[in-house]
């Protein structure tokens, strides 16, 4: 696979799309408010990500990262383009085909409360597959906790839990279904370092071991650097991509394109 | 401006919606208590009025004197020769003799005997004068034998047609009648659903068995007679016994009557208004509890900022003063609806309540104003000291749980409060308490101690509760996580669950309380009177009211198909000055028909003109055996003396004092049997007396003639009918508590606005969402059901105890039908919030921080 392209931007946009694409947007614009306090959160954005590849978005405050994510996670309407996961143009898709997608194919961590208080932290690693009715397969399951150490904690509720511990239960959660693809913003964003490099150390380890994918927005160059590939994004354009990126790497990057 | 105050008023604008719902709980409390004050206001002066009218043109009414009645649902009858001696004074200028009946039952055109709800069906003397109330509608005013008149509601209602010809029943049975006219009463007809048919003075007499009596003489004055000259002209002319009175005295009688019947259903109304107010508190205080808790970040800033205490405390309670006044206003204008709604329904029942004219007293505003902010301001103390308690650093420490503390000092006080709640029940119910509104006091007064205490303590076990109840949902299949979700989000908080809950507890508890008693006196009806009543049929009048001819009970008798037969008679005594209910029967035969559970001597024993067989309660009172004397004194003929041959036990359907047909005969004017029993002969097939009896039943057919079980069947109909009305009323408590689910509902969604957007983003499909909510509601609503009906059981129970019902009787299949109507309203109550939670957008619930 090397040599392909984690993303496509406009400059080299075509039919080169030849990795697998997990997930791809076109053209893909959002608007936000009317008239003059109109904003443009994200600008004619081309961006597909490799299936079996760690993607980090970054980008300063107000960027669009999280629009970004939002639009190719299905959580929000797109102004104009189109977005594909697989094959399919959720664009055209109805509420409840959105939320099916959602359920069975992606994989969501958010940056803090990730998780249902009244459910246990078992139940709430088997929530998407409960909501579809689906029986969790027993052995992936006792991989993904084991992996996670979280065997302890099955039982608890997420207030009985540290921070760090409701991370690894949301991500855990994201993987046990299998999805086409995970969404992360800002997962380690609340998290002190260690617990912070544990979390990107349990997505590193999903796509290494299991070939998941997963898209992930930070803030941290720290964070940036456990990814294949990162895109910058700058007033809703892309604007640079960097692979095998290292902190020091992603740091230049950032200090040069706030020049 | 004060910041607190500002801040309240800020909090109030931006939470629009949840203020709202909240004021709309205390808004229907105050639109019910102001509807019937305004509904008995009106209703009362509208009477008054009607009762000015009919007595207007009159200046004096001449009737009987005596200072007690000899038969209790009689008005007293004069001679009709007194028509003259008051016609013959010379300020007299006109006289019209008045008599009215309550034994003629006209028969429609389906040839059924009419009957009504339960207001009289009246015949009187149609009175030829412009000053008669009851004036010509349309037709002709009866004047001559075979003639009658009706009032053209009533026409209406029972579909009576002018010149055709109809039945009608008097004391000798019926014969046809010419429909000539019809009449108003009034100028309204204002009847209440009463009937009021005219014939003339003869016919009524003839009809009702009362030849050459009438009930009162209405006077005119010649002009320039002053009414006091007037009267102390007749009353000079008069014999003893009788007297004159001026129209005002007439007025004001007439006035307090209708006055006292109005205060009744008043009264009644307010009681089912104050249980709904009741309910609404309850509502209002969870949710004010809940809008605090939501707040708690914002409270502990304003502490931490240097706001104190008080001021908290103030700035939430000047939020509930100020729900409190809206809703008081916005209550008077829908409880003034309300009344005209709810007269409109009873109309439709068959009331015809008159007119309502509005009268919007200072009594109804003040009240209005008086318990919405009242109960505003009492529900708001709780939750707003609990949220004056909250500590500044709650603002900068997550997990601060609002409200959660000592469930230790919430069930001392359930103690405290259930102590005197039961002790004033109890004394109400079994103490000899004699003052009315003491003893409802102490009785309302009790019960709402009790729920109180109830709902304090129901938080010890609503967890589980809810659990438990809720456990069900993890089986439904097609539910899966979402039943198991509501389960969870039922029971997760205790205090919640338990005061959400509340107010359909209240509800059902009334509700249930109201169906056990019922049943219970249903069961101990029929079983006394299965052993009781020892004879196979029971010949009665419809509503238990009015008597008929003496002459059935013979025709009866000479069936040869029933043997034995006797009838019953009702009127008044005095013994020892005290009036008292007494009948007279066939005292030879009646421990052949009835058993009285005689415990010494008997009935029979020397039957005749100057024995008394009596109840044993009256016999320990007044320390009498079997063989010792008893004055008696009666209206008509004095006092006399009688021989006690009899006590017993069983005083069921009867009064506690027998005598014997001969002794009515000789002391009482009046000639009608109230009831007849009757025994199937020996040999005879039941069905052939049954046939036998039908003859008769067509000549009579306004009475009903019937086995016992019959007659306890019919009894039973008028039981249920009952309840169903007292259902109707708490219904709107049930309402209220309804919308007090849905409310909890719908600020626990915004509560879980977060939440529920995660899990939408995760993959919760909007129907999922919705059935999640609506299953916490029903789980919630089953909790407090069941509750309620725990409650009622025991209210009932001891309602049972209290009024001496012999029997407890479960209404299994009710109750269970009460519960699950109550948790499928719950689901349904909750459909709205449910909705909203489906509709929420699921990137602003995750950005809600
Ligand atoms: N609901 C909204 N309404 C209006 N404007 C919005 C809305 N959501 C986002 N925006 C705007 O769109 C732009 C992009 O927002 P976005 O949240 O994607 O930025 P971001 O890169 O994730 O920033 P951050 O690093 O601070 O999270 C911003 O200018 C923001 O103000
Ligand atoms: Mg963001």
């Amino acid at each position: 696979m090397a040599g392909f392209a984690g993303i496509t931007t406009e400059q080299d946009s075509g039919p080169q799309a030849a990795g697998t694409m997990a997930a791809t947007a076109t053209r893909l614009t959002k608007l936000y408010g009317e008239g003059n306090t109109q904003v443009v959160a994200l600008d004619a954005v081309d961006i597909g990500f490799e299936a079996g590849k760690l993607t980090a978005i970054m980008g300063p405050s107000g960027s669009g990262k999280s629009t970004l994510l939002h639009c190719v996670a299905g959580l929000d309407s797109v102004t104009d383009g189109e977005v594909r996961v697989g094959d399919t143009l959720i664009s055209d898709l109805s509420d409840q085909e959105l939320t099916l997608l959602r359920r069975d194919r992606m994989g969501f961590i958010f940056q803090a409360f990730n998780l249902v208080p009244n459910l246990t932290a078992e139940e709430n690693i088997l929530l998407p597959l409960l909501l579809g009715g689906r029986e969790p397969d027993p052995e992936w399951q006792k991989r993904v906790i084991d992996s996670l150490g979280l065997d302890e904690r099955l039982h608890h509720r997420p207030d009985e839990l540290s921070g760090g511990q409701q991370q690894r239960v949301a991500v855990a959660r994201a993987l046990m279904s299998r999805p086409a693809i995970i969404y992360a913003d800002e997962p380690t964003g609340n998290l002190d370092t260690n617990s912070g490099q544990e979390v990107l150390g349990f997505l590193r380890r999903a796509v290494d071991d299991w070939g998941q994918t997963v898209v992930m927005v930070t803030h941290d160059p720290g964070a940036a650097s456990h990814a294949d590939l990162v895109v910058f994004l700058r007033d809703g354009q892309l604007v640079g991509r960097l692979e095998k990126p290292t902190p020091d790497l992603v740091l230049d990057r950032i200090r040069a394109l706030e020049a | 401006m004060n910041p607190v105050l500002l801040l309240g008023r800020r909090n109030l604008a931006s939470s629009r919606l949840r203020v709202g719902l909240t004021g709309l709980a205390v808004m229907a409390g105050v639109a019910f208590v102001v509807a019937s004050f305004v509904l008995s206001d009106g209703l009362r002066a509208t009477f008054n009025q009607i009762v000015e009218d009919v007595s207007a043109d009159i200046d004096a009414t001449v009737r009987a004197t005596g200072d007690f009645a000899e038969v209790t649902f009689q008005a007293q009858t004069i001679d009709e020769g007194v028509l003259d001696i008051v016609s013959a004074v010379d300020s007299v200028e006109e006289a019209l003799p008045a008599l009215t009946s309550s034994k003629i039952v006209p028969i429609d055109g389906n040839g059924e005997a009419i009957e009504t709800l339960g207001p009289p069906i009246l015949a009187a003397n149609q009175q030829d004068s412009p000053t008669s109330a009851v004036m010509l509608e349309e037709g002709e005013l009866p004047d001559g034998p075979g003639e009658f008149a009706i009032d053209f509601t009533s026409a209406g209602t029972y579909g009576f047609e002018i010149s055709q010809s109809y039945d009608i029943v008097g004391v000798e049975g019926r014969e046809p009648f010419t429909l000539v006219g019809t009449t108003r009463f009034g100028e309204d007809n204002a009847l209440a659903g009463a009937v009021l048919m005219t014939f003339t003075l003869d016919e009524v007499q003839r009809l009702d068995g009362n030849d050459g009596k009438i009930n009162s003489i209405d006077v005119t004055a010649e002009s320039g007679v002053s009414p006091d000259e007037l009267i102390a002209d007749l009353e000079a002319a008069l014999p003893a016994g009788l007297e004159a009175v001026g129209s005002d005295v007439i007025v004001d009688e007439g006035q307090e009557d209708f006055g006292a019947t109005v205060d009744i259903f008043g009264n009644v109304l307010l009681a089912f208004a104050l249980v709904s107010v009741f309910v609404s508190t309850f509502i209002i205080a969870n949710t004010f509890n809940i809008l605090l808790g939501q707040r708690i970040r914002q409270l502990a800033l304003i502490r931490a900022l240097g706001a104190s205490r008080r001021q908290v405390l103030l700035a939430a309670l000047l939020e509930a003063f100020i729900v409190g006044v809206i809703a008081s206003v916005i209550g008077l204008a829908v409880g003034v609806g309300l009344a005209y709604g709810l007269r409109a329904i009873m109309n439709s029942f068959g009331f015809n309540l008159p007119g309502l004219e509005l009268v919007i007293s200072a009594r109804t505003i003040m009240t209005a104003l008086a318990v919405g902010i009242g109960v505003s301001l009492a529900s708001a103390l709780t939750p707003s000291r609990r949220a004056a308690r909250v500590p500044p650093v709650a603002a900068m420490r997550e997990g601060y749980r609002y409200g959660s503390g000592e469930g230790t000092r919430r069930t001392i006080i359930a103690i405290i409060l259930a102590v005197p709640g039961v002790t004033g029940i109890a004394v109400s119910l079994f103490g000899s308490i004699d003052s009315t509104p003491l003893l409802l006091l102490l009785l309302g007064g009790g019960a709402v101690l009790v729920f109180i205490s109830v709902t304090m303590f129901a938080p010890l076990f609503s967890t589980p509760s809810a659990r438990f109840l809720g456990a069900p949902l993890e089986r439904l299949p097609w539910l899966g996580i979402t039943g198991h979700m509501a389960r969870e989000n039922s029971s997760s908080d205790n205090k919640r669950t338990a005061r959400t809950a509340a107010g359909l507890m209240i509800g059902l508890a009334l509700i249930a309380m109201a169906t056990v008693v019922a049943s219970s006196l249903k069961d101990s009806y029929r079983s006394t009177l299965g052993s009781t009543l020892t004879a196979d049929f029971l010949i009665s009048p419809p509503n238990g009211g009015t008597g008929f001819s003496t002459e059935l009970v013979d025709a009866v008798a000479a069936l040869p198909e029933l043997d034995p037969v006797s009838s019953t008679r009702l009127g008044n005594i005095r013994v020892n000055g005290n009036e008292h209910d007494v009948r007279a029967t066939d005292l030879a035969l009646l421990t052949n028909l009835w058993d009285l559970e005689v415990i010494s001597g008997d009935p029979a024993t020397n039957a005749g003109p100057d024995v008394v067989s009596i109840h044993e309660s009256v016999a320990n009172d007044l320390n009498l055996a079997v063989g010792d004397e008893l004055d008696i004194e009666f209206a008509a003929t004095g006092t006399k003396t009688f021989t006690v041959n009899a006590i017993y036990e069983n005083a069921f359907l009867i009064s506690n004092y027998l005598i014997d047909k001969s002794a009515w005969d000789q002391n009482f004017s009046l000639n009608e049997d109230i009831s007849i029993v009757a025994s199937v002969a020996e040999g005879v097939e039941i069905e052939a007396a049954a046939s036998a009896l039908d003859e008769l039943n067509a000549a009579f057919p306004q009475l009903n003639f019937e086995t016992g079980a019959e007659y306890s069947d019919r009894l039973e109909g008028q039981l249920d009918s009952l309840v169903i009305v007292i259902n109707v009323f708490l219904g709107l408590a049930i309402l209220i508590a309804f919308l007090g689910i849905a409310n909890t509902m719908a600020l626990s969604v915004l509560e879980r606005t977060r939440e529920i957007g995660l899990m939408r983003a995760v993959g919760m499909t909007r129907r999922q969402t919705r059935a999640m909510i609506r299953w916490e509601a029903a789980v919630v609503s089953l909790f407090g059901a069941l509750l309620g009906v725990v409650v009622g059981l025991v209210f009932g129970w001891v309602a049972v105890q209290a009024i001496a019902i012999d029997q407890f009787a479960i209404p299994v299949s009710s109750l269970v039908l009460y519960v699950l109507v109550a948790t499928l309203a719950g689901l349904i109550a909750a459909s709205f919030p449910a909705r909203r939670a489906s509709r929420l957008n699921v990137l602003d619930a995750i950005h809600q921080l």
